[in-house]
């Protein structure tokens, strides 16, 4: 239904299509300013590790398969040893899950006699998909860069178990007030007090080891350089993977095998928030599209107001809204 | 306004122009054993709620570590939203682009909605594992403006406790004004004006909120990265969900006024359901264009035809879209009544197909486990929709949702014998048409 606008509402029309218009068209110089702005953007694809970042380093061709950091890792974080597939005798996960937040796998060829450990925990990625999710901040990049839970905050909505790539944190599902289990670098038992994590004290070999994230992954390229052939790919898993992690890699078998997703440069709290973290800037988004919609609905709203009076003046009854 | 004349009872043959305003059914039975068989539902929907009050998830839900979201959420939230996004749909239709014939069929969209979203925000209240800490929504500082998840927990609440909530209090305090004494009648004439001064400006809320948290439902899944299979995850997601909520809540208004009118022996509007089933087909194609573009963009055709599991379950989605919205071009089709109800409910099961797929069957995370709801988890998903399902039957009976003729409508308004004055005495009330009054209760 077409009505006719007076010049005064084409006007309004004319000016919230052109704000609309601007902000769809942004000049490129405009445009180039704001993304050679520099840390402007919370989440960039390519985020750079801060020069205090920690990390851990696990070499899985050293790795013999001791186990000696689980139950390091259990004492540091006060775990209960899961005893479900020993029958009570041993502590034996099947993977991270409610009672564990370190654990040795066993990756086996069926057909050749290939093999490799290799050590699970939480990956402290550098733009963490479960810190970007997490609806009240109860997952929050700590200095050092340790990725922590605050039970305080969590609704328990269980988004950081969709968002995490390596599939790390996990959910108190037998217990009534229900917490997110995931290693957090042993940053209140051990981190504040400048002592390294329980796992990496514990290691015997020296197979996870750790550090400043730069000088790990000098020491990781160094071990590449001075072996070229041994290492899967010549290359450290998470230096760039999701946008880089502080757990970083090194393994003589595919990546994929020992259950490390193969996984893009680009961090993915990046890719979730590019689009909306424009639109939703300063709520001016939503903000725009109100008042083109409030425009609108107003001017509609009048003619439905002075057709319900006529009505109601007809029949005499209160009209229906 | 002119009136129609009553006609016969001449259901899903003809299509006359019927619908005036909303008119609550004051007729036919009430406690059939449908009813009943929903009652019940609702009430072990119930029951088993209060024991998920005293029970962790665990033994409750077949959830696990690698499929966290169980069916509430992929069901109830997901997927039952889009059919509850009526209200929006038909909102922007009628207030926004100035389609008028559309007024008359808000109530219907507005209360199934509303029944929508409630339902869902309180099965989701049970999925949550720690809901005390809920309280940090009304604090600011402590939201993390990043994330869709916020954006959901607060808008989705918001919209149906205070948007959709003023809604529909027009037909609540209606009903108010027709059974209740003088005093009442006093008051809400004062308060009438005031709904009508502030109504425009809460509409416009009502649309830009649902706006943006139905394409966070999509912008949700985005995190998920490369656990969903790439020819869901897109970057465009979010807006596909958007619109895929745009067309479900059209297509489930079409469905639900068809087969509401048709049982209640009420007559259907021509016009008003071909102006529905037009927006319907054109949301669909416009759906199919952003879908099959960003399937092209992304270099994904090929992995759509392989025809393989995610293929086939892919053509299978888009037939169901695709198939509505080429049959509702045909005006022949547009005024079938049976057609119309099975388009309408097709383009919403394909709708409803595209919401469910990301976050179940093409959710294959790197850990191989496999998640089926529980039997609690599944007769409680069913009890909260058996719960929306009585509500709204009880509303049609109880308030003026439905659609009817103008000469039906009776302004003394005693559905359920409850027993009131007239409401002006001192005005002849229209005479009430013989169809309506035969079997009053």
């Amino acid at each position: 239904m077409s009505v006719a606008l007076s010049r005064r509402q084409a006007f309004k029309v004319m000016i919230g299509l052109g704000g609309t218009a601007a902000g769809v068209i942004m000049p490129p110089t405009t445009r180039a300013a704001i993304s050679a702005m520099p840390h402007t953007e919370e989440h960039p694809a390519h985020p750079v590790a801060p020069p205090d970042a920690v990390a851990m380093l696990f070499d899985s061709t050293v790795c013999t398969g001791c186990k000696a950091c689980m139950p390091a890792c259990n004492e540091a974080n006060g775990l209960p040893t899961d005893t479900s597939l020993s029958g009570g005798i041993w502590d034996m996960p099947m993977g991270l899950n409610a009672k564990t937040k370190n654990i040795i796998e066993l990756y086996q060829d069926p057909q050749s006699d290939e093999f490799a450990f290799v050590k699970k925990q939480c990956m402290h990625c550098l733009d963490p998909a479960c810190v970007t999710g997490c609806p009240f901040g109860s997952l929050v990049k700590r200095d050092l860069g340790a990725v922590t839970w605050d039970s305080s905050l969590c609704i328990g909505c269980r988004y950081c178990e969709v968002a995490c790539p390596f599939e790390v944190p996990q959910f108190q599902w037998e217990n009534r007030n229900p917490k997110i289990v995931k290693c957090e670098f042993c940053y209140d038992q051990r981190l504040k007090e400048n002592m390294q994590p329980a796992c990496t004290a514990a290691c015997p070999t020296g197979a996870v080891i750790f550090g400043k994230r730069t000088d790990l992954l000098a020491e990781a390229k160094d071990r590449i350089a001075k072996t070229p052939e041994k290492y899967f790919e010549n290359r450290v898993y998470g230096e760039h993977e999701a946008g880089g992690t502080q757990v970083l890699y090194l393994s003589s078998v595919s990546f994929q095998k020992l259950g490390l997703p193969k996984l893009g440069a680009t961090s993915i709290g990046h890719y979730a928030t590019k689009i909306t973290s424009v639109l939703y800037k300063w709520l001016a988004g939503p903000a725009l599209v109100a008042g083109v919609f409030g425009f609108f609905i107003r001017r509609n709203w009048e003619r439905h107001e002075a057709e319900r009076r006529e009505h109601e003046e007809k029949t005499g009854f209160p009209d229906q809204l | 306004m002119n009136l129609t004349q009553p006609t016969a009872d001449k259901r899903g043959t003809t299509l006359i122009n019927h619908w005036q305003c909303g008119v609550p059914v004051t007729h036919g039975p009430v406690l059939t054993p449908f009813i009943l068989l929903l009652a019940g539902l609702a009430a072990i929907g119930l029951g088993l709620s209060v024991l998920r009050l005293f029970s962790p998830l665990g033994p409750f839900s077949a959830m696990n570590d690698v499929y966290a979201w169980g069916i509430w959420k992929t069901i109830n939230v997901m997927t039952l939203t889009s059919l509850g996004s009526g209200p929006l749909a038909l909102g922007m239709a009628a207030w926004v682009f100035n389609r008028q014939k559309l007024h008359v069929v808000m109530r219907s969209a507005l209360v199934s909605g509303f029944l929508f979203y409630a339902t869902g925000l309180i099965a989701l209240g049970f999925d949550v594992g720690r809901p005390w800490n809920f309280y940090s929504a009304a604090m600011p500082w402590r939201w993390n403006s990043k994330s869709a998840m916020l954006e959901i927990s607060i808008c989705m609440p918001l919209y149906c406790a205070v948007f959709l909530s003023f809604e529909i209090l027009p037909l609540i305090l209606e009903r108010v004004y027709y059974t209740g004494n003088v005093r009442s009648r006093a008051l809400l004439c004062r308060v009438a004006p005031m709904i009508r001064k502030v109504y425009p400006f809460i509409i416009t809320g009502a649309y830009v909120i649902p706006l943006m948290h139905q394409s966070s439902l999509g912008g949700l899944l985005l995190l998920a990265g490369t656990k969903i299979n790439p020819l869901w995850q897109s970057p465009v997601m979010p807006l596909l969900y958007l619109i895929a909520a745009v067309f479900c809540g059209l297509g489930f208004t079409i469905f639900l006024l068809m087969i509401v009118c048709l049982r209640y022996a009420r007559n259907l509007d021509a016009a008003v359901l071909a102006e529905l089933a037009n927006l319907l087909a054109g949301v669909c194609f416009a759906f199919l264009a952003v879908r099959i573009g960003d399937l092209i963009w992304r270099h994904q055709l090929r992995a759509a035809f392989a025809f393989d599991r995610m293929s086939f379950l892919f053509l299978f989605e888009s037939a169901m879209i695709l198939t509505p919205a080429l049959a509702l071009c045909f005006r022949r089709i547009r005024e079938t009544p049976r057609a119309l109800l099975n388009m309408s409910a097709v383009a919403c099961l394909g709708g409803m197909l595209y919401r469910f797929i990301p976050t179940s069957i093409a959710y294959v995370p790197l850990r191989s486990t496999a998640y089926f709801p529980s039997a609690p988890e599944l007769v409680m998903a069913a009890g909260y929709i058996a719960m929306g399902s009585l509500a709204f039957v009880f509303a049609v009976n109880y308030f003026a949702v439905l659609p009817g003729e103008a000469g039906t409508w009776d302004h003394t308004f005693r559905p359920f014998g409850w027993t009131a004055k007239p409401a002006h005495p001192s005005i002849a009330l229209p005479v009430p048409s013989k169809v309506g009054q035969e079997r009053a209760i």
